[in-house]
């Protein structure tokens, strides 16, 4: 027990005192900060240019088909500066106050045999496929409205020609679904980076006790299984740590620089009970010894760092199919397939968290998820010991599959 | 008591790296374990150590399995490696509480122990920024820094200087006044003389020969004659059918039968006014040993 203490203390003090990282950290803590501050930037820049200065337009309506009521756009607020011309003003004088900026963009009003045109005219139209669709809107609503007053309609029938509809969305199954699914699923994203880069770490700690060759001076002061254990401990207290660090700046960052009301109305904060958080940091944990101890078993079979890639691969690719399986079916978080994900213990830590942030998951669901979840790091971590045992002193070529079996297979190791 | 192992072997795929061999270090001090490059001696220090385990035979110390909880032991590999990045001093402490050591015994061990070894200086720094020489100085700390009672050295002096041979040396012959019990492999046959009581040679896996290393230099007879005379002796050596090995400014190392010739070669050598300024007659030295041994 104090052998286990002492690998975790040194595992951590020498992982949190690593420049890379320090660094990484502090890289990411900017990166939250500054992406909280994405709408203040924007308003910032829009500030400065556009938002203050309307879009000028000159409409020009040679054939008073409007009878002048143009103007109005003026008064809707739709970011546009509105000049009337009943004059009939030529395409290279609209050109040439363009290009003075005395305007930013026209409409030409004209009357073709049978029917009317409107010509758009811009600067340049590369990012442009057609005419705004507020200043279409506003115009046919104006042309519309000039329309109705002749008719010397009542207000009441004026007020019953406008819809007033009340609109709403319900659904034919008993299980309801809350929260926004997309903000759910970009949460799954980050949980999954979290465990997944953390879990990582471990296989990397070991193969530079390998190639650093401390392997055989460590294994004659402790026991395998105490290293193994005690450095997928130290690093997920350092990645736990580090996870909880994000999500207190990240939430410190929304407080301070987001609007209020606008996190709420992406996520429903009602979900967010402490039941839900342990239950979130319980999937944490045990996602990331999962895959730790699967990083512990193939970090031991390298001995050049070069090989540690290679030697990762099936366990990234492991863990991007368990991703994409909750990540897919979370778009319809009532399927089978969804719940399949929400037991299955490549995937239930990215998507069982979120079943109970959407308010779908049954208790006996979670104790049987979590059960799956323990009993599969318990067999992970049998085979994880006994391979590293075996293969922590193999300097030679990259251990192959058939190799850890033989390992595995072996009564005498 | 002490350490025994009895008809240990151990095969890898397609080789047998140790071949039933068997040896016992019953009383404190050195023990070589001679061989050449994949001899097995290394493969012997895993299975001793229970590092990697043995296909057959016993290995006991005071009776009972060599495991951490039965003897204090220390290592130094033959695989050289220190955390890069890690302060020496940290990696220090970390394996002096591992070997079950107090924060402040600790302490005191590894002050103690960096100044002997010179490497005071270096604790606050990272491993990466040593020498070699002194990364395994600091190696063979982490070896010695718990009192261990049996001490395990593969190839302590390969790679490094003179100077701190030397050190590294006295720190052994201090051990060995402690009454530790060393075992030790090298390749320079030189320190094995100077330190081993007992010896065993393997080659491919087999024992070759061991023993007590004066018993087995003292059955061996003098085989060479090492003599300098103030002129040429040349044909003297030829009249008595003997063969130079090695001559240079009249100092001759030249090869004996038996100790009496070597006695009449100087009678001749006295009557006929050759002025003699040194006459020794050699056993052969352990590397002659060896390499009868394994060489041939």
């Amino acid at each position: 027990m104090n052998d286990l203490k002492t690998v975790i203390g040194f595992t951590i003090k020498d992982m949190v005192k690593r420049k890379s990282f320090i660094i990484s950290t502090i890289i990411i803590l900017l990166i939250i900060i500054l992406g909280f501050n994405i709408p203040n930037i924007i308003k910032l820049f829009n500030n400065d240019s556009t938002r203050d200065t309307k879009d000028k337009i000159l409409i020009v309506d040679s054939s008073n088909l409007f009878e002048g009521t143009l103007n109005t756009i003026n008064s809707m607020d739709l970011g546009y500066e509105v000049e009337v011309s009943s004059e009939n003003i030529e395409f290279n004088k609209i050109k040439e106050r363009i290009e003075n900026k005395e305007i930013d963009e026209a409409i030409i009003i004209e009357k073709t045999d049978t029917n009317y045109k409107l010509r758009y005219i811009v600067e340049d139209m590369t990012m442009i496929s057609s005419m705004p669709e507020d200043l279409m809107t506003a115009i046919n609503t104006i042309y519309t409205n000039m329309q109705i007053s002749k008719l010397g309609l009542t207000q009441e029938q004026l007020q019953s020609l406008a819809p007033n509809f009340e609109y709403s969305v319900e659904q034919t199954q008993e299980q309801k679904v809350s929260g926004n699914v997309m903000a759910i699923m970009l949460l799954s994203i980050v949980l999954f980076y979290a465990i997944y880069f953390c879990a990582y770490q471990v296989s990397s700690s070991i193969t530079t006790e390998k190639t650093s060759k401390i392997m055989e001076t460590l294994v004659t002061s402790t026991s395998p299984r105490t290293i193994v254990i005690g450095k997928t401990i130290g690093i997920g207290i350092v990645g736990l740590l580090q996870v909880c660090l994000f999500v207190a700046v990240a939430l410190i960052s929304a407080k301070l620089f987001l609007e209020p009301g606008l996190i709420e109305s992406v996520l429903d904060m009602s979900k967010m009970t402490p039941y839900l958080a342990i239950i979130t940091i319980l999937y944490f944990i045990l996602g990331y010894f999962a895959y730790a101890l699967l990083y512990a078993l193939t970090g031991s079979t390298v001995s050049k760092p070069e090989d540690i890639q290679s030697a990762n691969t099936p366990v990234a690719i492991l863990a991007v199919i368990g991703f994409y399986l909750s990540y897919f079916t979370m778009m319809n978080p009532t399927s089978e397939l969804n719940l399949f994900a929400a037991m299955f213990p490549i995937s239930s830590p990215f998507c069982m968290p979120f079943r109970i942030m959407m308010g779908i998951a049954s208790t006996s669901e979670v104790l049987i998820s979590i059960a799956i979840l323990v009993i599969t790091i318990l067999v992970i971590a049998k085979v994880a010991i006994k391979i590293y045992s075996n293969a922590i002193l193999n300097y030679g070529t990259k251990m192959t599959f058939r190799d850890m079996v033989k390992i595995y297979k072996d009564k005498n190791n | 008591m002490g350490l025994k192992l009895e008809n240990v072997s151990k095969k890898f795929v397609g080789k047998q790296a140790v071949d039933n061999i068997s040896f016992e270090v019953d009383k404190p001090g050195v023990f070589g374990l001679l061989g050449t490059n994949g001899a097995g001696k290394t493969t012997t220090i895993r299975m001793l150590l229970g590092i990697i385990k043995k296909d057959t035979g016993d290995i006991t110390w005071n009776g009972k399995s060599v495991e951490r909880k039965n003897v204090n032991f220390g290592y130094l590999p033959e695989e050289r490696g220190v955390y890069p990045k890690t302060k020496i001093y940290d990696q220090l402490m970390y394996f002096a509480k591992l070997k079950g050591m107090k924060n402040s015994d600790a302490d005191t061990a590894i002050k103690k122990w960096s100044k002997v070894l010179k490497v005071e200086e270096y604790l606050q720094m990272p491993a990466e920024k040593l020498s070699k020489g002194n990364q395994q100085k600091v190696q063979f700390m982490t070896s010695i820094i718990h009192d261990p009672e049996l001490i395990v050295l593969d190839e302590p002096f390969s790679g490094l200087d003179p100077v701190n041979t030397e050190i590294l040396k006295n720190v052994i012959i201090d051990l060995v006044s402690q009454d530790k019990y060393i075992i030790m492999s090298s390749h320079q046959m030189a320190s094995i003389e100077e330190f081993c009581t007992d010896i065993l040679i393997l080659n491919k896996g087999k024992t070759v020969l061991k023993g007590n290393l004066k018993e087995i230099k003292d059955t061996y007879k003098a085989n060479r004659l090492e003599i300098s005379a103030n002129k040429n002796i040349d044909k003297f050596i030829e009249e008595f059918n003997m063969n130079i090995e090695f001559s240079k400014n009249n100092e001759y190392s030249i090869k004996i039968d038996s100790e009496e010739k070597a006695h009449q070669l100087l009678e001749k050598l006295v009557s006929n006014n050759i002025e003699i300024n040194k006459f020794e007659i050699k056993k052969p030295t352990l590397n002659d040993i060896f390499i009868e041994k394994v060489g041939g």
